[in-house]
């Protein structure tokens, strides 16, 4: 049983085992709404089969000779009324899926959403946010679609390919013959179809991929291309790739020009009309039943067109519904440890012999030990890639060490009660994530009952007040998607009055990938300093200047520690660090 | 949304008047002539074997009705098979010659497509997102030459609608009004449900993307909701949203579901009138039973294309408009323009700007604007944003055209030169490092293939020993990703370096990064640059204290116009504008800020607290 840091007591289970079983519990839910869908699937083909056979009777009634013309307009409002009927029940079958594709969207995507919440930081840090967008919008989507139009119409034209089975024998028992013979070669030959067709889709699709992306890149880089001047190399290139779609483009084009089943619908066609004929002939049956027999065949359309389309969308949807169903399996490593060790922290941290090696996770550690007292500051450097992020991101749990110890006031974190543990650790991440929500909401995030001084109060220390309050609505502008733009700076300060707010007893914070902002440097900086004040702070930086003040730097290199100490003592004892100062040294004055 | 990409009006674009635009189209399409032939006789041969069916199911039928078929009659059913055959052949003709021909023009439209987009010069790029430049180049191709499949489907069925209908006409010309009067019927409902299918859909769409917005931040939001444990409170929002989305779907959907059921009850009151009133005619003795048999079936002969017909006139304006979108990129006139094209030999580097103006749009930019740079000289260009510094850097790389004097290169002019003999001279690095994906050696041979990847490897190693290859896993055979997005910043810039280092050029364009990069990095990159430096004339658009320092001369801009220069001690010392840009720019890079600022900042804040004023 996987454990989650968040569920949903009214949730219903669903049958996680296999794609199949998930949908049907799914469904199982809807039962009323299948039953309509498939009363109306029936009624409709049933309906549809009564104009051919009201038409034969329309010609024998006439051909009589006693004939009236009230018996006639019988035979026409009886189409009339049972099109009529039809048009409901088609209806009720149409919108009987949808409405089956709609709820199991929302239905899954909710479920998907409540699985999501309950996973580890772990996995989602190492699961791109991309990937869980796709499937939290496309592959839901899919789902929907293969009930609406998918399922929907494989039903509903299946329901086609019956009637003429189900009619024919009522006209003559020989009948049988052909509409049963086509279905054998329809089923064959359309299997055989789409096997043929699936690895060509497949290669058009991925060639145009292949071709999409480098000409996307090419023109992204065009002025690389240009300063090197290699326009003709690029064209040649794309022509290449382009060359290779067309390939693609036409095999397809080559498979689907030979579609069988179209075939198969022109000789069921001559066939029905031979074998009524012929039993016309034999005086077996009247003009009226080769006109209803003939009528009944072409039946047959329906599904040969629809079926292309619609069986490709059946298996969309079930590849998108197992990618769905494998991230709500994927295990989760790590569970709230609710009834662990809880209480306030003092902001003492220890590394003991910490080693860490994840699959997804971007670089490994070794060995690493080092010991901060609280308010201490630790400074975090090394080159991309070193391991300082997955450093950080022990402390709170995000992820959990594979070797070693690490502990928060002496006790393993491992043993904490996590709520309790990260309640008391702000973490500000290189990419500062904001809501859609105004500027106020964004701040008190971590503490929703805060009222407007203190978030001012917040603001003012993370030197956010001055830019807050030139925007028009001061601490009520709405920022994202659909407010103002902020730049890294700001969502850093930001970060920061979320910070204060909170008042966390252990700071981390990723200052790496922020670019130079020259204007508003210096109070950054400040408003860094100071949130450090007073706190365990764990920064990774990229700053001299908070490289220079740190009371710990700790230097990682390919997840080894590769010096560590003050300023002054790395200064002494570390080269390549002092070769960064002495540069700077040569230069001054 | 991707749905109304494309769709966007650019500058660039322009309206062509249909006798040229069918011209030009015709140009594509001229040398598939006998496939298109080939494809026309098929798609012929098509229509008039799947009309022939009815006709003749109505002629056994006539002849039924007086008694059994001789057996030449029988022969009418192997015509019936032989039809089903044909049409199938014709179509399977038709689909894979249309498929070559459309294959093809589609090939040919790219490829003019692209080669006139790699042609234009940086001020079309930076005028025109590159997404929509693509998007040209792929889908508006494919979308014009889809809309000859399309057709020709509809052509087809057209056409063997109007065979029927014909037939019928001639065979029996009285009942052919009775079915004229469906078609504006069937027409005009169509319209009208497409028109409201539109609104719902559109409208469905506006509102996805909003949702879909929504969720992506709500799945975005999970990481600082768990932070703070704040999950409760962001799954109630997402909620609500996915509730709104259904709401939204389901009334779309609801409209949609209706459109077949009510053409198909409608077509059951077609078929029930044309029963009774060909039935009441064959009663009174004015028309055959044949001509009753073909005038029922052909209503399910021209419902269809008359249900397409409505459709067809809005497809294929979407594909003419496509076509004039890919013909008005390839047609962008060029800003940059060569008056020559001479050859151009090793340069020295000198470069003069004499008395040059320019401007991007309408504000002048430079305003006789003159410089004069020496062979090897290294100048860095510093000034506010909008000075003009990048704007002098990109007229040496002959990115934009000038309006006003001239630029000599080596006392040539600039637009005299083959520009591409001339710029493979230059050494650029944009601001942001472009790299493509490939490897790291790919990446640093990019403009200089004929340079074996040893030569690469014993150049990487003159950049502090080779110790930034031993941080890339795999290390020169490191697959960068697209755009370069496996490496860091850091890394990136110095792969860019280390491609110009191995093109030795003569001038060298280097617009820094603003990126902070890690102290180590940071100091191998500051390494290569000074490889790059002792070799080439060099523009630098500095944004470190480090690289303006190891400029020969330092150019101070301001609105386009130079101010001060001269080197760092003394602009300094003159305490003027440089000074000033040094306080907002350089000076948190220097070791003095870096050893004092904590201090000054507490400092500060005992100040503050014993004024009462806030710092």
């Amino acid at each position: 049983m996987a454990v989650a840091e968040f569920t949903l007591a009214r949730a219903p289970a669903s049958d996680r085992r296999n794609p199949v079983r998930y949908i049907l519990s799914h469904v199982g839910r809807h039962v009323w709404l299948v039953v309509i869908a498939l009363i109306g699937a029936f009624g409709n083909a049933a309906l549809a089969a009564v104009v051919p056979i009201m038409i034969g009777r329309a010609f024998d009634l006439v051909l009589s000779g006693r004939a009236d013309l009230p018996a006639l307009a019988q035979l026409a409002a009886v189409i009339i009324v049972s099109q009529t009927v039809r048009g409901v029940l088609q209806l009720g079958r149409n919108f009987g899926a949808e409405l089956i594709g709609q709820r199991l969207e929302r239905d899954i995507r909710g479920e998907l959403y409540v699985s999501l919440l309950g996973k580890s930081m772990t996995f989602h840090n190492l699961q791109p946010v991309g990937d869980t967008m796709a499937r939290a919008t496309n592959d839901v989507r899919e789902i929907n679609l293969m009930f609406n139009p998918g399922l929907n119409l494989v039903i509903g034209s299946g329901n086609f390919l019956l009637m003429p089975l189900l009619i024919a024998p009522s006209i003559h028992p020989v009948l049988l013959l052909t509409p049963f013979l086509f279905l054998i070669a329809y089923a064959f030959s359309l299997w055989h179809y789409l096997r043929e067709l699936r690895p060509v889709t497949e290669a058009e699709r991925s060639a145009f991929g292949r071709m999409n992306t480098r000409l996307a890149e090419t023109i992204d880089g065009i002025e690389v291309v240009k300063g090197a001047a290699t326009e003709r190399e690029e064209t040649a290139q794309f022509e290449g790739d382009a060359r290779q779609f067309r390939e693609a483009f036409v095999r397809r084009g080559r498979v689907e020009a030979r579609f069988l089943p179209l075939l198969l619908l022109g000789l069921a066609t001559g066939a029905a009309f031979l074998q009524s004929i012929l039993l016309f002939n034999q005086g077996q049956i009247e003009v009226g039943d080769v006109v209803a027999y003939v009528g009944l065949i072409s039946l047959f359309g329906f599904p040969t067109f629809v079926s292309l389309f619609a069986y490709s969308q059946v298996s969309l949807g079930m590849a998108s519904a197992a990618r769905i169903l494998e991230l709500i399996n994927r295990q989760t490593e790590l569970d709230q440890n609710v009834g662990g060790h809880a209480g306030p922290v003092r902001g003492k941290i220890e590394f003991r012999r910490v080693g860490f090696a994840h699959p997804g996770a971007t670089t490994g550690l070794q060995d690493l030990s080092f010991r901060l007292e609280p308010g201490q500051t630790v400074a975090i450097v090394g080159q991309t890639g070193s391991g300082k992020t997955t450093l950080a991101k022990l402390v709170n749990r995000t992820y959990d060490v594979a070797a070693g110890q690490v502990l928060v006031d002496g006790i393993d974190v491992r043993r904490w009660d996590l709520a309790s543990l990260r309640a008391q650790i702000s973490m500000i991440e290189q990419d500062v994530f904001l809501f859609s929500r105004t500027i106020s909401e964004n701040i008190a995030f971590g503490r929703p009952g805060a009222v407007r001084a203190e978030i001012e109060a917040a603001a003012k220390a993370a030197q956010a007040h001055e830019f807050i309050l030139a925007f028009q609505d001061g601490y009520d502008t709405m920022v994202g998607e659909r407010g103002v733009t902020l730049s890294g700076g700001q969502r850093q300060r930001l970060a920061l009055a979320r910070a204060f707010l909170t008042d966390p007893r252990i700071l981390i914070l990723d200052d790496s990938t922020s670019s130079i902002d020259s204007a508003t440097e210096d109070e950054i900086q400040q408003a860094i300093f100071r949130a450090a004040q007073g706190r365990t702070t764990l920064i990774i930086t990229h700053r001299l200047s908070q490289i220079r003040w740190a009371d710990q730097i700790l230097v990682l290199r390919q997840g080894r520690l590769a010096a560590a100490g003050s300023h002054d003592e790395l200064m002494r004892t570390a080269p390549a660090y002092r070769r960064i100062f002495e540069r700077y040294g040569d230069e001054e004055g | 949304m991707s749905f109304f990409a494309g769709l966007d009006a650019e500058s660039y674009d322009r309206t062509y008047r249909d006798a040229d635009l069918a011209r030009r189209m015709g140009r594509y399409f001229r040398p598939h002539l006998r496939k298109l032939i080939w494809a026309i006789l098929a798609i012929l041969v098509m229509s008039v074997a799947g009309a022939a069916s009815p006709l003749l199911v109505a002629a056994a039928v006539e002849r039924m009705t007086v008694g059994p078929l001789s057996p030449a009659m029988l022969s009418l059913a192997g015509l019936l098979f032989l039809m089903g055959i044909l049409v199938w052949a014709a179509n399977w003709l038709r689909r894979r010659l249309s498929a070559e021909a459309v294959g093809d023009v589609m090939l040919a439209l790219r490829r003019d497509a692209f080669t006139a987009s790699v042609g234009h010069d940086m001020s079309f790029f930076s005028a025109h997102a590159s997404g929509r430049v693509v998007s040209r180049i792929t889908s508006d191709t494919q979308e014009f030459a889809q809309v000859v499949v399309l057709v020709t489907d509809v052509v087809s069925q057209i056409l063997e609608a109007l065979i029927v209908v014909a037939a019928l006409a001639v065979i029996e010309w009285r009942l052919t009004p009775w079915l004229l009067a469906f078609l504006p019927a069937i027409f005009f409902f169509s319209l009208g449900f497409r028109r409201i299918a539109r609104r719902v859909t559109r409208r469905g769409f506006r509102a996805m993307a909003n949702v879909n917005a929504i969720i992506k931040e709500a799945v975005t939001g999970i990481a600082v909701a768990k932070n703070f444990r704040q999950e409760g409170a962001i799954y109630d929002e997402f909620a609500a949203v996915n509730a709104q989305s259904y709401r939204i779907n389901v009334e779309r959907g609801f409209v949609l579901a209706a459109v077949f059921p009510t053409l198909n009850a409608l077509a059951g009151l077609g078929t029930a009138i044309l029963v009774y009133v060909g039935g009441m005619n064959v009663l009174q003795g004015l028309i055959t039973y044949g001509a009753w048999y073909l005038f029922i079936q052909s209503l399910d002969y021209v419902w269809f294309p008359v249900l397409n017909v409505s459709a067809f006139w809005s497809q294929v304006q979407g594909g003419l408009s496509a076509a004039e979108r890919v013909f008005a990129l390839i047609d962008a006139e060029p800003a940059v323009v060569q008056t020559d094209h001479q050859s151009v030999p090793r340069l020295e580097g000198g470069i003069v700007f004499d008395r040059v103006s320019f401007r991007y749009t309408q504000e002048p930019v430079l305003e006789n604007f003159s410089l004069e740079i020496r062979p090897r000289e290294d100048v860095a260009l510093v000034g506010h944003t909008g000075a003009g510094k990048s704007t002098i850097a990109k007229l040496i790389s002959r990115f934009y055209e000038f309006q006003g004097g001239s630029i000599r290169i080596d006392g040539r002019d600039i637009r005299s030169l083959d520009l591409t003999a001339y710029r493979r001279q230059l050494g650029i690095v944009p601001q942001v490092p472009f790299l493509f994906s490939g490897t790291v050696v790919d990446n640093v041979r990019y403009a200089r293939p004929e340079v074996s990847p040893v030569e690469v490897a014993s150049l990487a190693r003159r950049i502090g020993d080779g110790e930034w290859i031993e941080t890339l896993p795999e290390g020169l055979e490191t697959e960068v990703g697209e755009r370069g997005a496996r490496l860091s910043m850091g890394q990136r810039q110095l792969v860019s370096l280390l491609r110009v280092l191995v093109q030795r050029p003569a001038i060298f364009v280097l617009d820094e990064a603003t990126a902070n990069i890690d102290p180590f990095t940071e100091h191998q990159i500051q390494l290569a640059l000074g490889l790059i430096l002792e070799e080439a004339t060099s523009i630098l658009i500095a944004h470190r204290l480090s690289t303006v320092r190891a400029a020969d001369r330092i150019i101070v801009l301001r609105q386009g116009a130079i101010i001060e220069e001269g080197n760092h001690r003394g602009l300094m010392q003159q305490g003027g504008h440089y000074a000033e840009l040094y306080s907002t720019y350089f000076r948190h890079q220097s070791l003095e800020y870096i050893d004092r600022a904590p201090a000054d900042w507490l400092g500060n804040a005992a100040e503050a607290k014993k004024t009462g004023k806030r710092p």
